[in-house]
């Protein structure tokens, strides 16, 4: 048995203040001490911090990550391991979250970045992230620095930032505990001999600079479909160094609180035997999809398993690797339901994916990208509003005069999350 | 020079950085009509190697595109066709706004556009 | 604040004027009257809106004096100048659902009053007209009505205030190839979760998203031998002998004909016609073998190209006919076609 402790510390506010430290659920940070660990990398040239809170009328733009704060209490490993902690195996032992709270990376990276956090208004209902108080950090690069360098270091200054504010909680008692069991192939069959095998197959994101998740530090597009225990990812095991298409990237936040992981887990050992979490890519060669999806559906038949969530990331070519799975694992007598999201245009009459399949009857959609929202002028804007008229749901008259923006909501951060994260969907 | 495959590009940047080591035929066309080129390859028989619609930028945002495939035409691939045709439906979901950014902001595409192609090439070394 | 104006459309059995019988009732405009589901509507309607007239037409008179029948209707209802047109529910009446479906898709596009109707899915006139006008789904009998009725007053009176409508499932009206946005009530994971454990048990589901579907259709292996085969022709361009004799619809064709051209060697202007309403007949009119081309196919016969054309052609309109009843003519003379010992049939559309 595998079993990992998940503590959960509550934070309802965030203040600047001369010491870091979590009291009462008040996170207090040390600006001078996040500068520091930010400005360790000779890359970054300054750093900006704020502080944006649920209901306050403030835009993040342009988002480039949301981490959540972790600490590994107990167990093997370090949270994000190969990437700021060692690499080990992780997801045993005893891990603390800082929930209601995140780290959001946002700031230029190249020039039609994207990425929409609005904490109050219409934008907000279409982002999970208006919900958390979000601890933001603004970089600027070095003069001359290429786009693929400032990316990566800005991706590593937020987890920087999120294990030391993660560690502010290693000696709090959490106010929740949440206890996660997974079994070996043999061990489960024998604890749960009635219950049908399900398991969780990620496409992970795996196309190239900017479109890349790492899994323990490794680029996704160059593993083969893996299988991780489902309490690994808790710990960080996967990480986004992906920045672009807002709506339906997976922030590392999404990994970490991976909605299929959780949900299945609510089933597991009741209706379910949540037997692991397969994880594959979306290449950009078309042979790496035949042998990436091979790969899944011959490991779905070699677990002999029932059922499988497939959930997918970004839009177009991916599709094709969702089709490829789902197609293959369902001619393994394995039954898929598929997570996607749409692009059905502007005016919801084309057709939503760019590919299909009939073997793919159960799907469940994140909406409708293509849909245009008009979001009110705010108050404060952390980061910068020069790329909404880029964006990738902008267009040239996207800032309008009274400060008002137009956009399809494929420019907010998190719209239409193909894991399940949100709540949009569309008919 | 590697002939087992072809690389059709609207970037000078892929013509610039990977002409010298393979196949690149360059054109200065839209995005779309890029992909209506290698749609034309696809009938007479060559083979689709990377997603037309690889990278998450999406078509008429950014005008760059550059889709591999195989250098030596065989029978009708069905499946390529599918994907290809797929790929040109799709252009027309989005808003053309690839003329409305900056200037430098078109040496982010080029590079974009670049490095997608580029994730390909070990792969397609190994193999072709 | 004035009630909104809403007309009401219905047929000769709803208004309790007869049944089959009654088919022919030609159309009546009754002004200042509620009648039959009419009542049950105004209940809903409360006191937003009222019904202002109610259209009764028998179905036959409908369908078989189209024009003068919508022509009638639209010149009615324009007088009347409603908020929004009702039209059924027609449950699982065939006829009932198309004239509902033409009526409310006529009121829309020539006068430009929104429209809503409803049917039972299976209804021929869904498939025709949901992706034209709102159409509430609902039960396949008039027991329904309660039901239909509590979708149909809400969507009514949305579209006669011209509020934003939301998604299919939310309104109750057949998805129409339009995706519309709305929060779920759980987010996606949990929904693909319960989606999941239904798919497992065998139960019912219902996928967020139905792939699109292409009926393909695997070509059958090449005929061996032309020179000793028979070769039908078949048509959905309408051919049919001069005055039209089985009355096949210029369009929503209802039946197929079927025709014996033993001996025919051409078809001419003075033989044959099309029926079809769909395109621009001068062309066929002038010689039908552009369409179905007897001539060439009797000169093939001739040369040994072929063994023989077979002595019947089966025709019908493709113009707007519904799938549904396309295949069931298919279905039913593909069997008098494999008794016939036909081995290849040359299908031409238009």
């Amino acid at each position: 048995m595998i079993r990992l402790e998940m503590g959960h510390i509550f934070i309802k506010d965030i203040q600047f203040a001369a010491e870091s430290k979590i009291e009462d659920g008040v996170l207090y940070v040390s600006e001078e001490a996040v500068k520091e660990i930010v400005l360790e990398d000779e890359k970054i040239k300054s750093v900006k911090f704020d502080i944006a809170r649920p209901g306050e009328s403030v835009r993040i733009t342009p988002v480039k990550d949301v981490i959540e704060p972790r600490v590994k209490v107990e167990g093997r490993g370090g949270v994000f391991p190969g990437v700021i902690a060692k690499v080990d195996t992780v997801g045993s032992g005893k891990t603390y979250a800082l929930k209601g709270m995140a780290v959001v990376t946002a700031g230029k990276i190249v020039g039609f970045q994207e990425g929409i956090i609005d904490m109050t208004g219409p934008g907000a209902d279409y982002t999970p992230f208006s919900k958390l108080n979000n601890f933001v950090v603004v970089c600027e690069p070095v003069e001359g620095i290429k786009q693929h360098d400032y990316e990566k270091a800005v991706r590593l200054a937020g987890f920087r930032v999120a294990v030391y504010l993660g560690e502010l909680a290693r000696e709090l008692t959490p106010d929740e505990t949440k206890v996660y069991e997974t079994y070996g192939v043999m061990e489960g069959k024998e604890k749960f001999p009635n219950l049908p095998r399900v398991a969780y197959v990620q496409m992970l994101q795996s196309q190239g600079l900017l479109h890349d998740t790492y899994v323990y530090g490794v680029d996704a597009k160059k593993t083969l479909s893996t299988i991780m225990n489902p309490t690994e990812v808790m710990d960080g095991a996967i990480v986004s160094g992906n920045c672009v298409s807002a709506c339906d990237k997976n922030p590392t936040y999404v990994h970490e609180n991976n909605p299929v992981v959780h949900d299945l887990f609510e089933q597991h050992g009741k209706t379910i035997n949540f037997v692991c979490q397969i994880l594959t890519n979306e290449n950009v060669y078309l042979a790496d999809k035949m042998r990436s999806s091979d790969w899944t559906a011959k490991m779905c038949r070699f677990l002999d398993l029932d059922a499988v969530i497939v959930s997918q990331e970004g839009f177009g070519n991916p599709d094709t690797d969702l089709i490829m799975n789902t197609k293959k694992i369902e001619a393994e007598g394995v039954k898929t339901v598929i997570i996607t999201d749409e692009y059905a245009g502007r005016d919801g009459k084309s057709q939503s994916l760019a590919d299909a399949d009939p073997a793919a009857d159960a799907v469940v959609t994140g909406g409708n990208a293509n849909q245009v929202i008009v979001l009110p002028k705010l108050d404060k804007v952390i980061g910068t509003l020069d790329y909404v008229n880029t964006i990738a749901g902008g267009n040239e008259h996207s800032l309008r005069e009274d400060g008002t923006i137009e956009v399809e909501i494929q420019a907010i951060t998190g719209a239409t999350n193909e894991t399940g994260f949100n709540y949009l969907s569309a008919r | 020079m590697n002939d087992g495959f072809l690389i059709i590009t609207n970037n000078t940047l892929v013509k610039e950085k990977l002409g010298e080591n393979y196949h690149v035929e360059y054109e200065d066309l839209s995005y779309e009509d890029t992909l209506r080129k290698v749609r034309d390859r696809v009938y007479l028989g060559h083979k689709l190697l990377t997603h037309p619609l690889s990278g998450s930028v999406k078509p008429n945002e950014t005008p760059y595109k550059s889709v591999m495939i195989s250098m030596k035409p065989g029978e009708l691939d069905m499946r390529s066709m599918e994907i290809i045709e797929n790929a040109i439906h799709a252009c027309g979901k989005f808003q053309f706004k690839s003329d409305k950014y900056k200037p430098e902001v078109y040496d982010d595409f080029r590079l974009i556009d670049c490095t997608l192609l580029e994730s390909a090439l070990p792969s397609a070394e190994c193999w072709t | 604040m004035s009630k909104l104006r809403v007309v009401h459309y219905i047929n000769q059995f709803f208004a309790n004027i007869g049944g089959e019988e009654k088919a022919d009732y030609p159309a009546e405009l009754r002004v200042g009257e509620v009648v039959g589901p009419g009542m049950a509507l105004a209940q809903k309607f409360g006191e937003e809106a009222e019904i202002v007239a109610t259209i009764v037409c028998g179905d036959s008179y409908f369908n078989e004096n189209l024009e003068k029948a919508k022509a009638d209707i639209l010149g009615w209802v324009k007088e009347q100048a409603p908020d929004v047109f009702v039209a059924g529910p027609a449950f699982n009446a065939g006829r009932y659902g198309v004239a509902c479906g033409t009526i409310a898709d006529a009121v829309q596009e020539e006068l430009g009053i929104p429209a809503v109707t409803g049917m039972y899915v299976e209804n021929p006139g869904a498939d025709m007209f949901k992706n034209k006008v709102y159409m509430v789904s609902t039960k396949n009998s008039a027991a329904g009505m309660r039901d239909a009725v509590g979708k149909l007053a809400p969507l009514a009176l949305k579209l006669a205030k011209g509020e934003p409508i939301g998604a299919s499932c939310e309104e109750g009206y057949m998805p129409n190839g339009i995706r519309v946005n709305f929060f779920e009530k759980k987010r996606g994971s949990q929904r693909a979760v319960e989606m999941l454990l239904k798919k497992l048990a065998g139960k019912p589901y219902e996928t967020e998203y139905p792939m699109p579907t292409f009926d393909r259709v695997a070509p059958n292996p090449a005929v061996k031998d032309l020179s000793k085969a028979t070769i039908a022709l078949c048509t959905s361009g309408g051919i049919v002998p001069k005055g039209n004799p089985d009355h096949i619809e210029s369009s929503n064709a209802s039946h197929y004909g079927e025709y014996d051209i033993t001996g025919v060697m051409d078809l001419t202007e003075e033989t044959y016609e099309t029926a079809h309403g769909g395109y621009d007949p001068v062309y066929a009119n002038e010689d039908a073998d552009r369409v179905l081309p007897v001539d060439v196919l009797r000169e093939l016969e001739k040369e040994g190209v072929i063994g023989k054309l077979h002595n019947k052609f089966y025709t019908t309109v493709g113009n707007g006919t519904a799938v549904a009843s396309a295949k069931a003519f298919a279905d039913e003379y593909a069997q008098k076609l494999i008794a016939d010992g036909v081995d290849a049939v040359i299908m031409t559309s238009t």
